[in-house]
């Protein structure tokens, strides 16, 4: 048992007392992140600093805290939810943009600034930053990275992982190291491509470096409305067909339709039964292409109306109502529990018309706004929790598609990540030899497991006894030979 | 010396079974077009056998083929889909060996990198274990990406059987567009001219501009090239560009592209992807590669060597701890080579 009150004086005395809390109320705070888990928190800590992470690191070894990284705690996973009173270091306070180097098309920024922001301080320079998940204006780039967030934009301009060329990692040794490089190429093996997406179980990032994306010329973004959720579905599938990839294809349906147009008043169409919000980007030339393209085939899926945004603030308006439904969803239940799965794109419409299925047998309210272009589903369940029995109802809707998504040949997650709450569904996609396999590399990096554990893997994945024995004997083989 | 030719990944298994129970050393031979110094070893498990499509649904915007699949093979399945995979190596090339060799993409400034288009991974470890992660979709957070290890590990930890690539539509339309002088600063001042073009190559001789995409987009391109220098037009030989076919080495450094400068300052022969920061240098022998690998490593980039063998060329990677442990554990035997690394 962790005495918290030694490690709170040697935090104390290495940080000042300011960066430290324990009171009650943040405590339960940094209890838990966006999703529905609460754990316990044992300490939270605000380092300044690279050395201040490195100085939480060894201080939690000493007194043998579990350590969990924290960035604005806008995940949907459990991530950042600490367990067993650990050691919350939470990288907000790290909100610098330390380099940009259009020349070079790359900048250095702290894991504690939030995704919009550098974009926005970007865009003076002709760059931006793509990957824009929808909490984009409250999560952090150090968050983004260890969800391997996505967003809109992913469609044409990848993941996040596409987007880090470098890290500054501080290790649960409190070793400190830079992976990755900043030109094209690295040497060794690709440890940033490992930490990109680890949820916070291999270390702590302290700073990225992150690949600028020029700012397309020319926008255009596109609404069309379906009587029919299977044609908005299909017009996903045959735009991809004839060539077009857009630089975001969004699908909402009736239910989240209405929430947002109360809310952003955007002029969506309420009456229709899907949008699909479409946007192409480019030069001029491939814009017009692209969108003749979109529109021949949203109308041989018998497209309601074609609206084209007439310029940017009309373009702000219709993405804002996409970015903003997560608010909007209020206005049906107080609570609310929106899921994450990915399938392939052509089995969309199967996929969902199971959704509607499973909220209908579990008596829940479900909307539907996601990124169609990817296969990327995010039922929403709303609901209000202070009804007795309701959160049973939810998990096993919720547990319900998972399976829907796995049997239609998808992945757990799309972009927020396994955490605590998809942990025990792994099996489903993977072999025990695969998750061992996993828990060999989590070892490699935190052999005493001290990195936000009991997160991403199930409780029986174990690196194998052969490949834990070479692994053991590897740390005593001498500078620069291998096994 | 023994040769492996399995047709199954269970017969990959077996092999690498038997070897890691036997001590047999062995190498993974795809195409044999990224095979760097020639590795003491007893055997050669060659991978073209392994060379079926399992899945292609243009829709999907994915393909699911054995590592051993020619890419001109998969070139051709592809386009009748209207797309490709867009790696532009030889024709004898597999995907299995372009994806250890973590090839560079030439049109990277449009399309990515190679480490971002394998979504899902099959794989045989050193000592025989059938691992898979990853999945058939082009979003994924679940897990550790173990197939982000293999990929540039020039078949250090395993032996890829199977992937599924993210595929791009096929461009509608491409020019190769040349100047006829080279240098540096042409090459910058077409690459800030032009919008998004997918390649501008800087070369000793000449300046290369790929243009990709949609007629009327290549055309706005094509035009502001034009502005800043004479451009000869779609010599169909020019791409992709032709790499010192007659140099016994040629060195590729990969670099920030402001430093590509002082890193070829002096260089006779080159060329140059500008704003991404690869260069390829023909070398006449070891010497004059040691003097370019070290130019590069001094001015923080790495260096491969994509023809010829001349001792080890390399970087120190980062967390040498951590990268032996990886090692270890995917080939707890040891019997596929160990990582090149100069200190």
């Amino acid at each position: 048992m962790t005495d918290l009150r030694a490690a709170r004086r040697d935090l104390d005395a290495a940080l000042g007392a300011q960066a430290v809390h324990s009171d009650p109320l943040a405590v339960k705070l940094y209890a838990r992140d966006a999703s529905l888990v609460e754990g316990s928190a044992g300490l939270v800590a605000f380092p300044q600093s690279t050395e201040d992470v490195v100085t939480c690191m060894r201080i939690a070894r000493d007194h043998g805290m579990p350590v969990v990284p924290r960035g604005s705690g806008t995940g949907l996973a459990g991530g950042a939810t600490p367990l067993d009173d650990a050691l919350v270091v939470v990288t907000t306070k790290m909100n610098r943009i330390l380099e940009v180097r259009p020349e070079d098309r790359l900048a250095w920024v702290e894991p504690g600034v939030f995704n919009l922001d550098l974009a926005n301080a970007l865009e003076p320079t002709g760059f931006t930053y793509a990957p824009d998940p929808s909490s984009q204006q409250v999560s952090s780039i150090g968050g983004n990275v260890n969800t391997n967030a996505g967003g809109p934009h992913c469609l044409a301009y990848g993941v996040t992982s596409a987007h880090v060329l470098a890290l500054d990692v501080v290790l649960p040794d409190g070793t400190t190291a830079r992976i990755g490089a900043e030109g094209p190429a690295a040497a060794g093996y690709d440890l940033r491509g490992i930490v990109v997406g680890s949820e916070g179980t291999l270390g702590i990032v302290t700073a990225a470096c992150v690949r600028l994306t020029p700012i397309a010329p020319a926008v255009r973004t596109m609404l069309l409305d379906f009587a029919q959720v299977e044609d908005c579905a299909a017009t996903v599938s045959s735009i991809v067909a004839r060539g077009v990839v857009p630089a975001a294809l969004e699908m909402m349906d009736r239910g989240i339709v209405r929430a947002v147009e109360n809310f952003a008043h955007a002029g969506y169409p309420t009456d229709a039964a899907a949008v699909l919000l479409v946007e192409l980007d480019g030069l001029e030339g491939a814009v017009a292409a692209q969108s003749r393209q979109v529109e021949a085939a949203a109308r041989e899926h018998g497209v309601g109306t074609v609206r084209v945004a007439a310029d940017a603030i009309e373009r702000a308006l219709l993405s804002k109502g996409r970015k903003s439904a997560f608010g909007a969803i209020a206005q049906i239940a107080p609570h609310y529990h929106l899921h994450d799965c990915v399938v392939p794109r052509t089995r969309l419409t199967e996929v969902l018309t199971g959704v509607y299925a499973i909220a209908r047998r579990h008596d829940l309210i479900v909307t539907n706004v996601f990124h169609a272009g990817d296969g990327n589903l995010h039922p929403l369940f709303s609901f209000d929790l202070t009804v007795p029995g309701t959160l049973e109802r939810v998990l096993a809707a919720a547990d319900e598609v998972v399976r829907l998504c796995v049997d239609a040949g998808g992945a757990l997650s799309g972009e927020h990540g396994i955490g605590l709450e998809k942990r025990d569904f792994m099996p489903l996609v993977f072999t025990d030899e695969d998750l061992a396999a996993q828990a060999c590399v989590r070892v490699a990096f935190d052999p005493d497991g001290r990195m936000n554990p009991q997160k991403v893997l199930p409780g029986g994945a174990r690196c194998g006894d052969f490949a834990a024995a070479a692994l053991a004997r590897a740390d005593q083989l001498p500078e620069g030979t291998w096994i | 010396m023994d040769l492996i030719h399995p047709h199954t990944a269970s017969d990959v298994s077996d092999a690498m079974r038997a070897a890691s129970a036997d001590g047999t050393r062995l190498r993974v031979i795809g195409g044999r077009q990224h095979l760097g110094a020639a590795p003491d070893v007893d055997a050669e498990v060659w991978t073209t056998l392994l060379d079926r499509a399992i899945a292609y649904d243009p829709a999907e915007m994915l393909c699911v083929v054995e590592a051993g699949m020619r890419l001109a093979d998969l070139r051709k399945m592809l386009a009748e889909g209207g797309q490709e995979w867009p790696v532009d190596e030889p024709d004898d090339a597999t995907v299995g060996g372009a994806i250890s060799a973590g090839v560079a993409l030439t049109r990277q400034l449009r399309v990515g990198q190679l480490r971002d288009t394998v979504v899902e991974m099959e794989f045989v470890t050193g000592d025989g274990r059938r691992i898979r992660s990853g999945a058939r979709t082009v979003k994924n957070v679940t897990g550790y990406d173990l197939h982000r290890l293999l990929t540039g590990a020039h078949g250090t930890l395993g032996v890829i059987t199977q992937v599924a690539l993210k595929l791009r539509p096929l461009p509608k339309t491409a020019r190769t567009l040349m100047t006829r002088q080279g240098g540096l600063g042409l090459a910058a001042r077409l690459l800030d001219a032009i919008p998004l073009p997918a390649a501008v190559i800087a070369g000793h001789d000449r300046v290369l501009v790929r243009l990709e995409g949609w007629p009327g987009e290549v055309a706005e391109q094509a035009k502001a090239a034009n502005e800043v220098a004479v451009m000869a037009d779609d010599d169909p030989a020019a791409w992709p560009a032709p790499a010192f076919p007659d140099a016994p080495f040629l060195v590729q450094a990969a670099i920030v592209p402001s430093r590509l400068e002082p890193l070829l300052e002096g260089t006779k022969r080159f060329r140059a992807l500008m704003g991404v920061g690869f260069a390829w240098i023909p070398c006449d022998d070891e010497e004059s590669v040691g003097l370019v690998r070290d130019r590069a490593i001094s001015l923080g980039g790495v260096v491969s060597l994509q023809r010829g063998a001349a001792g080890s060329v390399g970087a120190a990677p980062p967390l040498p701890a951590i990268q032996k442990r990886i090692k270890a554990a995917f080939d707890p035997a040891g019997v596929l080579p160990a990582p090149v690394v100069v200190p």
